[in-house]
């Protein structure tokens, strides 16, 4: 008897676990973001600050690392797909294309705050897919270049900033001056600082007929001016933490995010300030950037009602997101980023006034992170001299051009799988 | 009568079902994807061996030149790394069960312990020591080199935080059969006029057989999954000389662009097959040998 108890109970034990898994409030909304660490903190207590409100749907922000990997998996097996989800602004396009994502028109609709003249443009329109307004965002975020104030009048170099733009011919100045072990400017995030510059010499990722154009003469170009400064022995040597050595006070300048703000300030020796990525010409600069978008992936679970909580929730961080600025970010909505508190900021730098806020660029291309992995996986080897830079650039363009293409092959059999099953039936 | 007659499946049933479901039916899939073009968001469209000939023939493509590189790297870190995962063990194994060592599990346990960190945590330690900035190695040894930007000190890094960590799992499973082998035999061979090694490599070793097969075996197949040691400490670099294969099969399938899940598993198909057939010889080869 005893033990048929213990086994009842046991049973009885496992099987609630089991069920406590599989439960959900369904005025619940869930809210996936990529979000780790501090982002994380910081969109928690923003969701924690619109629960206090007592809304009708809380929302329930769920971090995952591997959030795309997740949402691949969750549409596959057709359950558990997310309400809301914080997406970066390159996705959206194949996102879009693959009709995962559901149009905003209708909260746009219910929250006529929710327009364009209220948030920055880029950030904006990067969620617009052939007229259709898929995204509403969050911020902007991407390139910033920190400079070192104490080296910079160390070397006499602090007028190099009067026009918010470091040229490459100034940097060139500091050839054979530097002390040893000191450089001019590190080689973190040098990817993003080279699509920056592409766009700085005019070219694009994209043909116009939708093909990648990586190996063009824009692209050599930058990589030309990037070996410049590297074979002038002023950028940090291949393979060594520049984002350290910015950080130990001997580089003058680091290419890194906007986000490094907060990592930069816990160095107390560390006097920095921030400015554009350095660019061939004072005239013309770029800050390759990113967004963080909300968006709605197909979920024929959510209901109209709930759809309209988001919209709240949506309303509330449009009006509310200065908190997001604490993580480094350049906040999207124009509300935020107007009001003077938003100043004490370091990356309010990059919405100071309209020409700044133009030079924040956000690649659109639907195969734009194909892009980002080849420059990833070539970009150093090649400005470090490891690398040819014809070799690089044939091997960055096929990179890119074998998986699209792969992409398109699926395209096409889609297409003519349609085809076939049209002519079965006539 | 009954319930003796079913009983059985009382032990082995959670472990079928959650091999089934877990190691049958995904590896199945993966290998029909294989034949796929499949980007995880729609279906997948059927495209017969055209992977596998794009991967091993066409050398024209990304995809060929990534293959071969992963692979001879996967394999320069197999052929490295698990004669080191198995004779490092088997000789601080024999060393702490020789009887004048005290404090033997003291010893194991340092030998241990490593294991036990996951590899993110250790690559942040190796990473740290090996920093040619603030690192143990150029600091405090006078080298003036950057470790994991520069062959052959790449590979370098990522063999010892390899053997660091992993040569612990092996050195419990060589002492535990290592002390099992009678004392009888020791004796009689020291009658005979036998020293150490030839007691090491005509009783121990022979007595050891079934386990050494294992450990062999079984390092070898985690050794072909290599995958945080060369991402944590060196990404892949320098030009791609330490990115191994699940590398690439893992930025296909789960990068940052729209998934190649098709070609990633083709990729992860040939991968078992080559890990299929040098399992099988090690295990012939052994077993023949020790038979």
């Amino acid at each position: 008897m005893k033990k048929k108890s213990i086994a009842f109970l046991a049973s009885a034990l496992v099987t609630l676990v089991l069920l406590a898994g599989c439960g959900g409030d369904e005025n619940t909304i869930q809210f996936w973001t990529p979000l780790t660490g501090e982002d994380g903190a910081y969109m928690d207590q923003l969701v924690s600050d619109y629960n206090d409100t007592d809304p009708e749907f809380p929302v329930n922000h769920v971090i995952t690392s591997d959030l795309y990997t997740q949402i691949y998996t969750v549409l596959q097996s057709g359950s558990g797909i997310p309400d809301l989800t914080l997406i970066h602004a390159d996705r959206v396009p194949s996102f879009a294309n693959n009709e995962l994502l559901v149009p905003m028109d209708n909260i746009l609709s219910q929250q006529p705050e929710l327009n364009e003249d209220n948030f920055l443009e880029e950030a904006w329109t990067a969620g617009i897919i052939d007229g259709t307004q898929y995204t509403v965002p969050l911020d902007i975020h991407g390139s910033a270049m920190y400079y070192n104030i104490d080296l910079m009048e160390e070397y006499g170099v602090t007028h190099w900033l009067d026009d918010d733009i470091v040229t490459i011919d100034e940097m060139l100045e500091l050839e054979g001056q530097l002390e040893e072990g000191q450089y001019v400017v590190n080689d973190a995030l040098l990817s993003w600082v080279a699509l920056g510059q592409l766009q700085n010499f005019g070219g694009d990722v994209e043909g116009p007929d939708g093909e990648p154009t990586i190996n063009t003469p824009e692209m050599r170009q930058v990589i030309d001016s990037l070996r410049q400064i590297n074979e002038a022995g002023l950028m940090t040597p291949f393979g060594e933490d520049g984002y350290l050595m910015f950080q130990s006070g001997n580089v003058l300048f680091s290419t890194d995010g906007t986000w490094s703000r907060l990592a930069h300030a816990q160095v107390e020796s560390l006097n920095f300030g921030i400015t554009n990525v350095y660019s061939h010409s004072a005239d013309i600069f770029h800050n390759r950037s990113s967004a963080h978008l909300f968006s709605m992936l197909r979920n024929e679970d959510r209901t109209p009602e709930k759809e309209e909580g988001i919209g709240e929730f949506l309303e509330y961080i449009r009006e509310h997101s200065i908190e997001w600025a604490e993580a480094g970010q350049i906040v999207a909505s124009r509300e935020v980023i107007e009001d003077p508190d938003y100043d004490q900021f370091m990356q309010s730098f990059y919405t100071k006034d309209e020409r700044q806020e133009e030079s924040l660029h956000i690649y659109t291309y639907e195969h734009y992170p194909y892009v980002v992995d080849a420059m990833d996986s070539f970009i150093a080897d090649i400005v470090h001299g490891e690398m040819g830079i014809e070799e690089g650039l044939e091997e960055m363009q096929r990179f890119v051009e074998d998986r699209v293409d792969q992409g398109n092959q699926e395209l096409e059999d889609a297409a003519d799988a349609v085809e076939d099953f049209a002519d079965d039936v006539d | 009568m009954n319930k003796k007659k079913y009983s059985q499946w009382f032990f082995v049933g959670p472990h079928i079902i959650l091999f089934i479901a877990f190691i049958l039916i995904p590896s199945i899939y993966g290998i029909y994807a294989s034949f796929t073009n499949w980007n995880l968001m729609t279906a997948p469209n059927f495209v017969g061996l055209e992977n596998y000939r794009t991967i091993l023939f066409n050398q024209d493509s990304s995809f060929h030149r990534e293959f071969f590189n992963g692979m001879k790297n996967t394999l320069i870190f197999v052929g490295v790394s698990v004669p080191l995962m198995v004779v490092i063990p088997l000789l601080i194994a024999t060393s702490i069960e020789h009887k004048k060592v005290k404090y033997k599990n003291f010893f194991q346990s340092i030998v241990y312990i490593p294991g036990l960190i996951s590899i993110s945590a250790a690559a942040l330690i190796w990473s740290l020591i090996f920093n040619s900035q603030l690192g143990v190695m150029n600091n405090l040894f006078g080298f003036d080199t950057v470790w994991t930007a520069t062959q052959p000190y790449a590979w370098m890094t990522i063999f010892i935080m390899t053997v660091w960590g992993g040569i612990g799992g092996n050195m419990i499973i060589y002492r535990a059969s290592i002390s099992s082998v009678s004392q009888d035999l020791y004796e009689s061979a020291e009658i005979d006029g036998a020293g150490a090694i030839r007691k090491f490599i005509s009783i121990t070793l022979p007595s050891i057989k079934f386990p050494l097969i294992y450990t062999v075996v079984m390092t070898t197949a985690g050794s072909f999954n290599v995958f945080g040691q060369p991402l944590m400490m060196t990404g892949g670099g320098p030009r791609e000389s330490t990115s191994v294969l699940m590398m690439y099969i893992r930025d296909l399938a789960f990068g940052s662009g729209q998934s190649i899940a098709g070609m990633a598993s083709a990729m992860a198909v040939l991968l078992g097959m080559v890990l299929l057939v040098i399992s099988a010889c090690q295990y012939y080869i052994m077993n023949r040998n020790s038979a």
